[in-house]
């Protein structure tokens, strides 16, 4: 793992890597974090209810954006890899990390503005 | 090119095949997900008549049931290739393969009971 922080390595593919990895552990702990929150539907509509006013406030959402930006990153590279693993692209795949980094910003600010607004 | 043969190798052929299937697919149960629960849900996010109501329908649950097997699929098959990564030898990855079916199994139990408990 020390290879995933050592700084000096620099290169667009092992920052992709790195991104690809610590957003994947990232997003495996919120899927069971989420799993264990949904829980709250069994205590019925009182329970549920009082958690979604709760989610429905700014600090919630800035961490639902959060989590878009993670979720983005990870499947805009996780395409880019596929793609790579097929042997397709591979002339190009510092470019195409810099468009799935690129997409997964515009995408997120777009998200940001949306959740916000409703 | 190094970092994609480390996952290739680390994971094995079918591994990473199966984690990039799943991946493709993620893509879109993600985006259908997220933009169900975030964006076309009345405050963004659904009061548990809603939730009721929106599982009852067919084929939202069968789309939320293929995005719970998927997901965890996708995510435990990702632990895994983290594992190897760090150097778990093959003794150790046959126990862990059969450990994280289980987890697998066992969410994919939780969460379909749960979602049944909701619609029932």
């Amino acid at each position: 793992m020390k290879r995933w922080f050592d700084l000096r390595r620099r290169s667009a593919g092992l920052w992709a890597f790195r991104l690809h990895r610590l957003s994947g552990i990232g997003l495996v702990l919120y899927l069971y974090l989420h799993l264990a929150v949904l829980n709250q539907l069994r205590g019925g509509p009182g329970r549920w209810d009082a958690f979604v006013a709760l989610a429905r406030s700014p600090l919630f959402l800035a961490l639902d954006v959060i989590l878009l930006g993670g979720v983005l990153i990870h499947g805009l590279n996780g395409l880019r890899l596929t793609l790579l693993g097929f042997g397709r692209g591979l002339r190009w795949q510092k470019q195409l990390f810099w468009v799935a980094l690129t997409l997964s910003v515009v995408l997120m600010g777009w998200g940001a503005v949306a959740m916000f607004r409703r | 090119m190094e970092q994609m043969e480390q996952i290739k190798m680390g994971s094995g052929r079918w591994g990473w095949l199966l984690q990039a299937v799943s991946g493709i697919l993620l893509v879109v149960l993600v985006g259908l997900h997220w933009v169900a629960q975030h964006f076309l849900a009345a405050g963004g996010l659904r009061t548990y008549a809603d939730v009721a109501a929106y599982l009852r329908q067919p084929v939202i649950f069968g789309l939320e049931t293929a995005f719970l097997i998927v997901v965890t699929t996708h995510a435990l098959l990702g632990v895994r290739a983290i594992l190897l990564d760090l150097g778990l030898g093959p003794r150790a990855d046959h126990v862990l393969r059969w450990a994280l079916a289980l987890v697998g199994a066992a969410t994919v139990g939780y969460g379909l009971d749960l979602t049944l408990a909701v619609i029932r």
